[in-house]
C-alpha cells in the first residue's frame, strides 16, 4: 500500500486522499499546480459575494498532510506522463514514480472565441476574467473596488451565481447567454422564463439568443484602447450588433474536462479520460476520478458525483469488490435572492419514453415547478422560484422512492389534510380529553365554574400548562347556571 | 412526607399523605424543578401499590413441569449463590453476569456494581442505561471531562434568550418541564426544535426543523459551517478556553448549506435563519435528547452540537451553554457509580491504576482482585450462553426482552442461559423468561437517592411498609454476597451504603463525599461534585474551567456518515422510536396502572405515504424490518416527515424491529432509525383491539 500518486489536488483528489488515509494508505503525493492546499471550489461565488470568508474554504488544516503520510506539493504541474517507466514529469523536469497514478486535473473555462480578448502573449485582456480559482476569484475581487460595471458571458449556473455576486457588491452586471434561455442545460424555456424576469427584478439584464463576438473600446471601435490603458473600461460587441460598455467581462461560458496529459500520454480519451467502473484509464495502474473522467460516455461536473468517485477508488485501491454505477445530480443555484434546484437532467429525461410531467407554474409568484415522473419514481425535477418543498423532493428523488398516484401532486401542492375531529373546544364531547397530562376529559372541565376549580378537583393545566387555553374556552362556553 | 417521582430523569418532587389505608400524591410547590406540577404518571404513581400482579414470594422454575412455583426466601437464594458458584467453577468467573438499570437508585447500582467486582468477581456487569443517554455521556466527557446531563439547574432555561432542543419532546415526555420553556418565551426567548415529528413540544416552539432521521450531525455541521463562513464564531473565546475549532471547522467546509440540505432536507432558507437567530443573542442553551443520541453516530452527533455550542462561546456563560436531557429516573446517578462495564464508582474508569486503589480500598480488597472492562450492555445480551459469554445473568431494574434492541434474539440469547435470575415487583416479560424471580420492593416502599438530570441528588423517602414477603434489592444484593462469601460485608440500609458510597467516589469526577441524608432533605437536594460536607455543592459548572487537566474544552473533529441501515428499495421508510406521554419505558410499571391509558403500540404516518399505501387511520398496517415484524393501528398524522413512520416502544415488538448497529463509543444502538417496510394489513388479519400482533419474525 504505498507510491499513490494523484495529480492534481482539488475536490476529488481531496476526498480520495481522505478516504485513503482512514484506510491505513500511507505514501500519498499530491501534486497539484494551484499555489493553496485544497479548497472548497464551489464557494467561491459566495467569497466573491462577500458571504463566505476566504479563509473557511479550506478543506484541512495546513499540518495534517504531513501528520498523515501525505506529500502535499502545491504549486506544482504536472507536465507529461510516462506510463511505460510509471512516471510523472513536472515542469521543472523532475520526475515523480508511482505505482498507483490518479488524474483528478477538473476541467478548463472554455473561452468563448471573442476576438481580443486573449492578447499577443497569450494572457488574458486585463479586464476580461475567468472564474475557477481561487487566484482568479482574488483577482476578479481586485477588480470590482475600481469597477462600475460587469458584463458576464454564459448564463449557466456558474454564471448567474458570479453576476448575482458581483450585483450584491454593488455593480451594474449584465449576463449574455448563447442559448435560447437561461440556464438551458439545465432547465427549459419556462423556467428560463422566469429566472430572467427575477434577475431584471434584481437589476440585472439579461441578453438570450445572442452571442459575444468581440472586445472593443466602451464607444464600440476595435482598436487600441482595448489593450486596457486609459480608464480600463472596454466594450462587449455582440453578434446582434449591439456593445455593452462595461468594466469588467466574466467567462462563464462552462468547461471542459482537462486531459491534455492524458491525451499526450496515449491514454483512450474521448471528450474526458475513459475510464471502467473501477475507475481505470485504458492503463490499470492510472485513474481518474472528477470532472476530467468519462464514465460509460457521462461527464459529472459536480462535486458529489466527483466524491463518490473518490470514495469508490479508494475502496476498490483498498482491495474491496465495487462499481461504479453512475451519479444522481442535484443542482442547488447559490446566488442571493435565485431560488433554483434541478434534479438530474430534466430536460433530458421529459422526452423519454414512459416519462410524466407533473408541472405548476405560478408567474404572479414567479415560481414554475415541474417534476419528470417515470415508473412512479421521480426521475429529474426543475424547482424555480418556490423551494419550500425541496428537501422532501430531494428526498425522494435520491432514494428513488417508489410514490403513490397523488404524490407528485402531493410534492408540488402540499399534503392531504388528515382525519381531524371537527368543530371547536366547545363542541367536545364529555368523554374527549383535554388535558393529556392529567388525564382530564372536557366534561370534568365542565363540572367546574372556575379556573381554580379545575386546577383543585381534576389538575388539569398543572403539567405542562398546555391544555389552558382549552379550559379556559371550555369554562367560557359552559352554560350559565344561574337564572 | 417529600418524595420524588418513581419514573423520569425530571425526579419531580412530590408529597406522599396517608389519608386512612390510601397513599395519595399531593404537590410539593417548593421543589424547584417542578413547582407542585406533575403529569399523568406522577399523579397516579401509587396505583401499583397493593396492584394484583405484584410479586410478593420468590419463584422457583421447576425442573421437572417447567413452571415458576413459589419459594421461600432462603431456599431461592441459597439456590442462587450455589449455582452462580458451580457455574464460576466450571466456566470462570466471567460466567456470571449482573445487568442493571437506569432506575436503581444510587445505592443500589452502587451496591450492584461492588457486587459484581468483589463478590461475583465478574468483569461481566452492565446496564440499561446504554440505551439511553450514554452518547451524550460519552460526548460530554470528551468534550468537557465530565459528564453532568445539565450543567446547570433546569430553571436556567427560564433566562436564556434563545433555546435549541435537538431530539426532544419534553413536553410529553415530561411535561412539569414544560413552565420554564413557557417562562422563557413569555420573558421574548425563543425555542428551535429539531425533530422529523412535529410533536407537542414543536408546537410550543417558534421554530420547527424537521431533517430526515439520523441526519442531526449533518445539520449540526451545517450550522458550523456558516458561523466559519460569515465570521460569526466567538474566536476570543475558542482561543482562551477550547483545543481542536481547526480541525472541525475544516470538516465543516465540506458541509455548505445546500449540502446539508440534500442531506438533511431542511433547506438552505431554514438553515441561515437558524444561524442568524442563534448569533444574534448571548444566551442560548442547546440541549440534546435521544433524538440526537440514540444512532449508531449518537456521540458524533452530540458532539456535533457541542462543538456548535463551543464555536458560539456558550459553556461557562451564565443561562448559555450545552446540556443532556437524561431519560431514566436515575439516568445520571446509575452511571456514576460503577453498574457500567468500564467504570468505579465516582465516575472512575476501571482500567485507572489510581482509581482501582482507591475503591479497592475503601472495600478493603485488593486493587489486583478487581476485574478489568467488560461487555457493554448489548454486548452482554448478545454473549449470553455463547461459549465465551455469561452462563448465568443476575438482572436488575431492568425488562431487556421489551427495551432492548433486536428484542426477539435478545429474548432467544436469555432463553439459552443456565441461570436466569431476575429481580422485579410484577411478572414482566423478562421475569416470564427466568429460573428464578425475586419480589423486590418499589419507590415508597424503600428509601433512597437519586440524582436528577441536573445533577442533583435527591432523597426518596419510603412512606409505606412493603407487603409481606418482599425485600429491597439491597438486601436481596446482601443477601446474595454473604452466601456467596464475599470478602467483605455488604450492608443493606440505605443511608449507611450511601455514606460508603460517598467514600467510594471521594476525588472522583462525581464526588459525592460531602453529601448526607439531611443535607438533601434540608437543601431541596445538593449537586455534586460536592467533596466535603462544607462545600455548598456545585450547580453550575464550566465558569471558570472545563474538567480536563488543561482546563480547556475540546472540540471534537466528527464527521456525518449516514445511518447504519440506508433505505432502500425493499425497505423504502424510515422507521423511529419514541415514548408516549402516559406510558413509561417498557410499561411494566405504567401500563399496570388503571388510570393510565394504554393505547397498545400505534403506527403514526402521513397522510401521503398512507395515500400510497391505502391505509386508513385507526385501521391495521404491518411494519417490517429486517429484524421483525409488528402489526398495529394507523395514526394518520400530518405531523411527521411523509417518509418517516413512528412507532412508541413501550410496547413488546416494537423493539424487535429496531436495529442493533452500535455507536463506536457508547456502545448505544441505532433505536432511533431503521429501514423499514409498511404495508396495509386486510381487515381479515385485524388485531384484537388494542392489542399489537407479532404476527412474524
Ligand atoms: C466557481 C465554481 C462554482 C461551482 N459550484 C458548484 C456547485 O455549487 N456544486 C457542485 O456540485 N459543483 C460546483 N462546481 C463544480 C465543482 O467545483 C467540480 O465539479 C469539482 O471541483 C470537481 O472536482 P475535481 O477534483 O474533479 O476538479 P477540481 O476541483 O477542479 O480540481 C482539479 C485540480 O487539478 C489541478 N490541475 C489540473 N491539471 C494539473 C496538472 N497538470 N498538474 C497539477 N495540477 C493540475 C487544477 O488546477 C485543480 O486545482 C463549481 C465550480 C466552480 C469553478
Amino acid at each position: 500500500m504505498s507510491g499513490t500518486v494523484v495529480v492534481g489536488s482539488g475536490m476529488a483528489a481531496l476526498r480520495l486522499v481522505e478516504r485513503l488515509v482512514e484506510r491505513g494508505h500511507r505514501d500519498l503525493t499530491l501534486l497539484g499546480d494551484e499555489p493553496h492546499a485544497p479548497y472548497n471550489r464551489i464557494l467561491l461565488s459566495a467569497v466573491l459575494e462577500g458571504t463566505h470568508r476566504p479563509e473557511a474554504l479550506e478543506l484541512r488544516p495546513a499540518g495534517w498532510y504531513a501528520t498523515h503520510g501525505v506529500a502535499l506539493r502545491t504549486g506544482t504541474r504536472a507536465a507529461a506522463l510516462d506510463l511505460d517507466a510509471r512516471e510523472v514529469e513536472l515542469v521543472d523536469g523532475e520526475r515523480v514514480g508511482y505505482r498507483t497514478l490518479v488524474l483528478a486535473t477538473g476541467s478548463i473555462p472554455t473561452l468563448p472565441p471573442i476576438r481580443g480578448m486573449v492578447r499577443m502573449d497569450g494572457t488574458l485582456h486585463p479586464a476580461v476574467h475567468a472564474f475557477r480559482t481561487l487566484a482568479d476569484c482574488r483577482r476578479l475581487d481586485e477588480a470590482v473596488a475600481g469597477s462600475r460595471r460587469a458584463v458576464v458571458v454564459g448564463g449557466g449556473l456558474l454564471g448567474l451565481q458570479v453576476a448575482r455576486a458581483l450585483s450584491v457588491r454593488g455593480l451594474q452586471v449584465e449576463v449574455v447567454e448563447g442559448g435560447e434561455h437561461l440556464l438551458r442545460s439545465q432547465v427549459g424555456p419556462a423556467a428560463g422564463r422566469i429566472l430572467a424576469r427575477d434577475l431584471r427584478r434584481l437589476g440585472t439584464s439579461t441578453y438570450t439568443g445572442a452571442r459575444a463576438v468581440r472586445l472593443v473600446t466602451e464607444h464600440g471601435e476595435a482598436g487600441a484602447d482595448v489593450d486596457g490603458d486609459g480608464d480600463g473600461a472596454v466594450g462587449l460587441r455582440l453578434d446582434n450588433g449591439y456593445t455593452l460598455p462595461t468594466d469588467l467581462v466574466v467567462l462563464t461560458a462552462g468547461g471542459r474536462p482537462s486531459v491534455a496529459l492524458a491525451r499526450a500520454a496515449g491514454l483512450d480519451v474521448r471528450r474526458g479520460v475513459v475510464v471502467d467502473a473501477q475507475l481505470r484509464t485504458s492503463d490499470a495502474s492510472v485513474h481518474a476520478i472528477g470532472d476530467c473522467a468519462e464514465h460509460d460516455g457521462r461527464l459529472t461536473g459536480f462535486v458529489a458525483p466527483a466524491w463518490e468517485q473518490a470514495e469508490l477508488l479508494a475502496s476498490h485501491l483498498s482491495g474491496d469488490d465495487v462499481t461504479h454505477t453512475g451519479s444522481r445530480t442535484v443542482a442547488r443555484l447559490r446566488a442571493t435572492g435565485l431560488d433554483v434546484a434541478v434534479l438530474g437532467d430534466p430536460e433530458g429525461a421529459r422526452t423519454l419514453p414512459g416519462s410524466e410531467v407533473v408541472e405548476v407554474t405560478n408567474p404572479l409568484q414567479g415560481s414554475h415547478r415541474s417534476l419528470v415522473v417515470r415508473d412512479r419514481v421521480v426521475v429529474a425535477a426543475e424547482l424555480v422560484g418556490d423551494l419550500s418543498r425541496v428537501g422532501l423532493i430531494t428526498q425522494h428523488y435520491d432514494r428513488g422512492t417508489v410514490l403513490g398516484p397523488h404524490e407528485p401532486g402531493h410534492l408540488l401542492l402540499g399534503p392531504p389534510r388528515p382525519p381531524v375531529p371537527g368543530g371547536t373546544v366547545a363542541d367536545l364531547a364529555d368523554e374527549a380529553e383535554v388535558c393529556t397530562c392529567a388525564g382530564v376529559a372536557a366534561g370534568a372541565v365542565r363540572r367546574c365554574s372556575s379556573l381554580e376549580e379545575v386546577v383543585e378537583r381534576t389538575r388539569a393545566t398543572t403539567g405542562c400548562g398546555g391544555c389552558a387555553p382549552d379550559v379556559r374556552q371550555l369554562l367560557a362556553a359552559r352554560p350559565s347556571l344561574t337564572a | 412526607m417529600h418524595t420524588h417521582c418513581p419514573y423520569c430523569s425530571l425526579q419531580c418532587g412530590m408529597t406522599l399523605q396517608r389519608e386512612g389505608r390510601r397513599l395519595e400524591v399531593a404537590a410539593w410547590p417548593e421543589f424547584p424543578v417542578n413547582e407542585g406540577g406533575l403529569c399523568r404518571k406522577g399523579w397516579t404513581a401509587t396505583g401499583l401499590r397493593g396492584h394484583r400482579e405484584r410479586l410478593t414470594t420468590p419463584m422457583l422454575r421447576d425442573r421437572t413441569t417447567g413452571e415458576l412455583r413459589a419459594a421461600g426466601w432462603d431456599e431461592a437464594l441459597d439456590l442462587v449463590a450455589s449455582r452462580l458458584q458451580e457455574l464460576q467453577q466450571e466456566s470462570g468467573a466471567d460466567a456470571v453476569g449482573v445487568f442493571g438499570g437506569g432506575g436503581l437508585t444510587n445505592e443500589k447500582a452502587y451496591s450492584l456494581g461492588k457486587l459484581a467486582r468483589v463478590a461475583l468477581r465478574t468483569s461481566q456487569v452492565d446496564y440499561n442505561g446504554r440505551w439511553c443517554m450514554s452518547s451524550a455521556a460519552s460526548a460530554s466527557n470528551q468534550a468537557f471531562g465530565i459528564d453532568r446531563g445539565l450543567p446547570f439547574p433546569l430553571a436556567d432555561l427560564e433566562r436564556a434568550e434563545v433555546l435549541v432542543l435537538v431530539g426532544s419532546n419534553l413536553a410529553e415526555t415530561m411535561p412539569p418541564a414544560v413552565r420554564h420553556l413557557d417562562r422563557l418565551r413569555e420573558r421574548g426567548g425563543r425555542v428551535v426544535v429539531v425533530d422529523p415529528r412535529r410533536t407537542p413540544t414543536a408546537d410550543r416552539a417558534d421554530v420547527l426543523l424537521q431533517p430526515v432521521p439520523g441526519t442531526d450531525l449533518a445539520l449540526a455541521l451545517g450550522v458550523l459551517h456558516l458561523l466559519d463562513a460569515r465570521g460569526l464564531a466567538d474566536e476570543a473565546y475558542l482561543a482562551a478556553r477550547t483545543t481542536g475549532w481547526d480541525d472541525v471547522r475544516r470538516v465543516a467546509a465540506a458541509w455548505w448549506p445546500e449540502r446539508v440540505e440534500r442531506v438533511t432536507g431542511v433547506t438552505v432558507g431554514e438553515l441561515h435563519a437558524l444561524v442568524d437567530l442563534l448569533t444574534s443573542h448571548e444566551r442560548v442553551v442547546v440541549l440534546t435528547a435521544r433524538g440526537a443520541e440514540q444512532h449508531a453516530q449518537g456521540t458524533a452527533t452530540v458532539l456535533g452540537w457541542i462543538d456548535v455550542a463551543l464555536a458560539l462561546g456558550l459553556p461557562g456563560r451564565p443561562h448559555a451553554g450545552y446540556g443532556c436531557l437524561t431519560g431514566q429516573g436515575n439516568g445520571q446517578g446509575g452511571r456514576e457509580h460503577g453498574q457500567k462495564s468500564d467504570q468505579l464508582p465516582g465516575y472512575r474508569m476501571i482500567d485507572d491504576p489510581a482509581a482501582r486503589e482507591h475503591v479497592a480500598r475503601v472495600w478493603g480488597v485488593d486493587p489486583d482482585d478487581l476485574p478489568g472492562p467488560g461487555r457493554s450492555a448489548y454486548e452482554l445480551l448478545d454473549a449470553l450462553g455463547r461459549p465465551d459469554g455469561p452462563r448465568a445473568l443476575l438482572v436488575l431494574g431492568s425488562n431487556p426482552v421489551v427495551s432492548a434492541p433486536r428484542a426477539a434474539h435478545v429474548a432467544d440469547r436469555l432463553r439459552s442461559l443456565d441461570l436466569l435470575v431476575v429481580c422485579d415487583l410484577v411478572m414482566s416479560e423478562t421475569a416470564a423468561l427466568a429460573d428464578v424471580v425475586l419480589p423486590v420492593t418499589q419507590w415508597a416502599e424503600e428509601t433512597g437517592t437519586m440524582t436528577n438530570l441536573e445533577g442533583r441528588v435527591i432523597l426518596r423517602q419510603q412512606a409505606v411498609a412493603p407487603p409481606a414477603g418482599v425485600r429491597s434489592d439491597l438486601e436481596v444484593i446482601a443477601g446474595l454476597a454473604q452466601r456467596l462469601g464475599s470478602p467483605v460485608p455488604f450492608s443493606d440500609d440505605p443511608e449507611e451504603v450511601f455514606a460508603e458510597l460517598g467514600r467510594a467516589s471521594a476525588g472522583g469526577r462525581a464526588d459525592y463525599a460531602g453529601i448526607d441524608y439531611d443535607r438533601i432533605r434540608e437543601e431541596h437536594g445538593v449537586f455534586w461534585p460536592c467533596p466535603s460536607p462544607d462545600h455548598p455543592g456545585t450547580p453550575r459548572l464550566f465558569a471558570d474551567a472545563f474538567a480536563h487537566p488543561d482546563g480547556r474544552a475540546r472540540l471534537v473533529a466528527v464527521d456525518h456518515v449516514g445511518t447504519a441501515e440506508p433505505t432502500d428499495a425493499a425497505y423504502p421508510v424510515h422507521l423511529t422510536t419514541g415514548r408516549v406521554l402516559a406510558q413509561y419505558q417498557s410499561g411494566a410499571q405504567t401500563r399496570r396502572i388503571a388510570d393510565l391509558p394504554d393505547t397498545g403500540a400505534f403506527v403514526e404516518l402521513h397522510p401521503s405515504l398512507a395515500d400510497r399505501l391505502g391505509a386508513y387511520d385507526g385501521e391495521p398496517v404491518a411494519v417490517t424490518t429486517r429484524r421483525g415484524r409488528l402489526v398495529a393501528p394507523a395514526r394518520v398524522v400530518d405531523t411527521i416527515r411523509p417518509d418517516t413512520v413512528f412507532v412508541p416502544f413501550h410496547w413488546v415488538g416494537v423493539n424487535q424491529l429496531t436495529n442493533d448497529a452500535l455507536d463506536p463509543s457508547s456502545r448505544m444502538p441505532e433505536f432511533k432509525v431503521c429501514a423499514a417496510q409498511v404495508e396495509a394489513v386486510a381487515r381479515a388479519a385485524r388485531p384484537s383491539p388494542g392489542e399489537p400482533v407479532e404476527v412474524a419474525r
